[in-house]
């Protein structure tokens, strides 16, 4: 046999052309060019990250973090990941055991996927102990914890607030002669803008509009719903799409879409035709979460110094005046090599005072830590927004900020309830309706049928159905549309 | 004396020996050798993923680590699932319109172009042709840029020429499918008239000519000589068509932004898989999707291959 083989490759290797031989040469000499040089990377801590300014502020601190480390399995390097890239990797990691770094900055919908299995096949660390061990669940501001929060644990910490403000094009607004100052609730706020939705050019439509909304964008109905005491999920994290106050919001914001009545335009965030938009004054108003300061500072320059801030109109006197989007935390997978090194620095990024200002006067991000607030930075007026003290506004909202859910099934429940305002403002526009009531009970239809589409999903997944039915056994889910609201979210321990 | 000489006879040759061992039967496993990279690059990268997606359809998972055979539950919960038919009905009006808009404007093109005696044949040729260079995700950009309310060039020009048109007429909203019809129609009209044209130039001439010289009219010509002879290249564009409109997927995903449009009116099966799969997480019933599109598929490619030999047989 061996012989035979011998033989046989010894004919191959003869009747082989001189080409092949160059190529298997240039193989073979590349590999050993490149096999023998020892490789330049360190065998450090990785941190993931998907946001370029993050990584920006981080990589100062990772410097700091770096110099006081006695060997480098300790020292920290950032990665910058596409979102995508890093929720495949994560996913990936956490599912295959493919590796995965030490700790990981995760946005809230990648977050949310890594809790669809059962609670002790999670990838993070549950680190609710330590939190509570260590004070840092009173240190942190309590409803940055709810997107992070599964089943009653911990998994994250999180990176910040994000409350959501009502900036304006105060140029025009004034210019106009009217105070918003006083204005108090969505209703109010309309009226105060009217004027201004006139038709200049002679084609029967407005050139203004007096805000930023269209039934599409599903996440600022998300702000307006969880602002309004909407439900999406309640405390046990069981669907709760179909109550009467759902329905009621629903029609309002439909009769804002269209019809006689409507008010808002549709100006995306993050597009050309979204930002031509809002330069032309065609936009008064938008919701403005923190996050999303710095990027009209980056994006919308020329608006600097045509810009105020104030709280959301409330739904009715004396309601909430703000709401919430977004949300980031930092995790450690349970296969990091040294989880107290990981902790250690986790802390360091996250409850850093010197890190929080950097990354408010680079982002308009405040941080979740209390004790941060009182830092100067946050008291400084900020000319992009007329000279208001854009951080203290954010800030006087952290506390009234709603609870997020950390349901992975947030993301469908969202687009269940844009289909049903979808629907109410195509019969708004065919019916020229503009008081919401007459939508109601087609509103309650549609919400029931949209919280049945999205409890049939969930209750396909096996790995929650046990959990569910102990939670639905200790706590029936209470009636349908006519159930009192409540706010989506996690329990917080 | 007598030896007479006897004449030379023929004699039946023995085939020449061969040299030893040169024309020996190759060892069994020769071929295996061979085949040894090919074979083993399939099995790990089609076989053993084709076998597991077969067996992740039945299961629910959290990983390879967590899973929980289920049976049927995902192809039942498919069929009734007004999601999935949503996405089925969509990508079917789509193959409608690639089928019944675009072939036939593509033949014509072709057509056109095939006329004796065009000048700039080739010049047309590439213009035509030219979109389908760009790719589906550049197309999804400008048309969503296009049918942008209000700054879209649509709009614009609609409003301009017609000022009562609304400016911020929703394209991308309401009429999904239409749209991204017209999308496609831009980028293969002049793909699959390259094949129509090259069929066209295939038909004989002496049999035009000859049926010309008994009077039959271009109608009568197209219908009976110049339609059967690219009734096979047709066949194949029509199949190709089809299945490219059921793995629909970067179009809608790049128009609709990431999503699937307004109440989900621009949902194809292939973008609910990768919603399936990819954003909820749930890759049991994204597999189970994926086989069910492979019948439908292989449906059509088992259809295509009924009709061909029944063309050949008439």
């Amino acid at each position: 046999m061996f012989r035979e083989l011998k033989k046989y490759l010894g004919g191959l290797f003869a009747a082989t052309t001189p080409a092949v031989w160059v190529l298997l040469a240039l193989a073979l000499g590349a590999a050993i060019i490149v096999l023998p040089r020892p490789s330049n990377r360190k065998d450090t801590m990785k941190l993931w990250l998907f946001n370029k300014m993050h990584q920006q502020v981080y990589v100062t601190v990772a410097e700091d973090w770096n110099r006081a480390q006695p060997t480098p399995a300790t020292e920290v390097e950032t990665i910058l990941l596409a979102n995508a890239a890093l929720e495949r990797r994560l996913l990936s990691g956490f599912m295959s055991g493919t590796p995965v770094a030490e700790l990981v900055e995760t946005e809230r919908f990648v977050g949310a996927k890594t809790f669809t299995g059962p609670l002790e096949d999670i990838g993070f660390m549950d680190i609710t102990d330590r939190l509570r061990e260590e004070g840092l669940l009173d240190a942190i501001n309590g409803p940055s914890f709810a997107p992070w929060t599964s089943r009653g644990r911990i998994f994250g910490i999180p990176h910040d607030v994000h409350p959501v403000l009502l900036v304006y094009r105060s140029d025009i607004i004034e210019a106009a002669g009217i105070d918003l100052t006083k204005v108090e609730t969505w209703a109010e706020f309309f009226n105060a803008l009217r004027p201004l939705m006139v038709d200049e050019d002679g084609d029967g439509r407005p050139e203004r509009y007096p805000l930023n909304f269209w039934a599409t964008q599903t996440q600022i109905l998300e702000q307006l719903l969880l602002q309004g005491d909407g439900t999406l999920f309640d405390a046990q994290e069981r669907p709760r799409l179909d109550s009467e106050r759902n329905a009621f919001l629903l029609s309002t914001i439909a009769t804002w879409c269209g019809g006689p009545g409507r008010v808002v335009v549709d100006a995306p965030e993050f597009t050309a035709p979204g930002n031509t938009l809002k330069l032309r004054g065609t936009v008064l108003a938008s919701l403005m979460p923190d996050w999303l300061g710095g990027i009209w500072k980056s994006d919308l320059p020329d608006l600097a110094g045509k810009l105020k801030l104030m709280p959301l109109p409330a739904w009715e006197k004396g309601g909430r005046r703000t709401s919430v989007i977004g949300g980031t935390m930092l995790g450690i997978p349970k296969t990091t090599r040294d989880f107290e090194a990981s902790w250690a620095f986790a802390k360091r990024l996250y409850l850093d005072r010197e890190t929080h200002v950097k990354f408010f006067a680079k982002t308009t991000i405040i941080p979740p830590v209390k004790a941060s607030w009182g830092d100067p930075v946050f008291s400084t007026p900020d000319p992009y927004f007329s000279g208001q003290i854009s951080g203290q506004l954010f800030i006087a909202q952290a506390a009234n900020v709603p609870a997020r859910t950390s349901s992975p099934y947030n993301e469908m429940a969202i687009a269940r309830l844009s289909d049903v305002l979808i629907a109410l403002v195509e019969r708004v526009n065919r019916e020229q309706i503009s008081d919401p009531a007459i939508l109601l009970p087609d509103a309650r239809e549609r919400v029931a049928a949209a919280q049945a589409r999205v409890r049939k999903l969930i209750e396909r997944n096996v790995f929650l159905r046990e959990e569910s039915a102990a939670v639905s056994a200790a706590d029936p889910l209470p009636g349908s549309v006519s159930a009192p609201p409540v706010a989506g979210g996690s329990r917080v321990p | 004396m007598s030896e007479a000489i006897a004449p030379s006879r023929p004699v039946p040759s023995a085939p020449p020996a061969a040299p030893k061992g040169r024309y020996r039967a190759e060892p069994v496993w020769v071929p295996w050798v061979f085949l040894a990279p090919f074979l083993l690059t399939f099995g790990v990268f089609l076989v053993w993923p084709l076998i597991q997606s077969v067996m992740l359809a039945f299961q629910q998972t959290f990983g390879p680590k967590t899973s929980a055979w289920v049976g049927l539950e995902n192809f039942t919960f498919m069929f009734g699932d007004p999601l999935f038919w949503k996405a089925v009905r969509n990508t079917a009006i789509f193959a409608a319109g690639s089928v019944c808009v675009q072939l036939p404007l593509s033949l014509g093109l072709a057509l056109l172009l095939n006329r004796p005696g065009l000048k700039g044949r080739a010049f047309f040729r590439m213009i035509f042709f030219a979109p389908s260079l760009v790719g589906l995700v550049f197309v999804g950009l400008l048309f969503g840029l296009m049918f942008a309310p209000r700054t879209g060039l649509v709009n614009t020009t609609l409003h301009g020429l017609f000022p009562a048109f609304d400016p911020e007429f929703p394209w991308l909203q309401l009429y999904i499918m239409p749209a991204l019809i017209l999308a496609a129609l831009w980028l293969y009209v002049g793909f699959n008239m390259i094949y129509f044209l090259a069929a066209l130039q295939n038909v004989p001439e002496e049999l035009m000519e000859a049926a010309a010289l008994d009077g039959a009219g271009p109608w009568h010509r197209f219908r009976h000589i110049v339609l059967p002879e690219i009734l096979p290249i047709a066949t194949f564009v029509v199949l190709m068509s089809l299945l490219g409109s059921l793995q629909l997927f970067e179009l809608p995903f790049v128009l609709l932004d990431g999503g699937a449009g307004p109440d989900n009116r621009g949902l194809t099966i292939v973008m609910y898989l990768y919603q399936t799969g990819f954003v909820s997480g749930d890759l049991g019933y994204a597999s189970a999707i994926g086989w069910v599109l492979a019948l439908f598929m292989g449906a059509f490619a088992i259809g295509q291959k009924w009709f061909s030999k029944r063309q050949e047989e008439s």
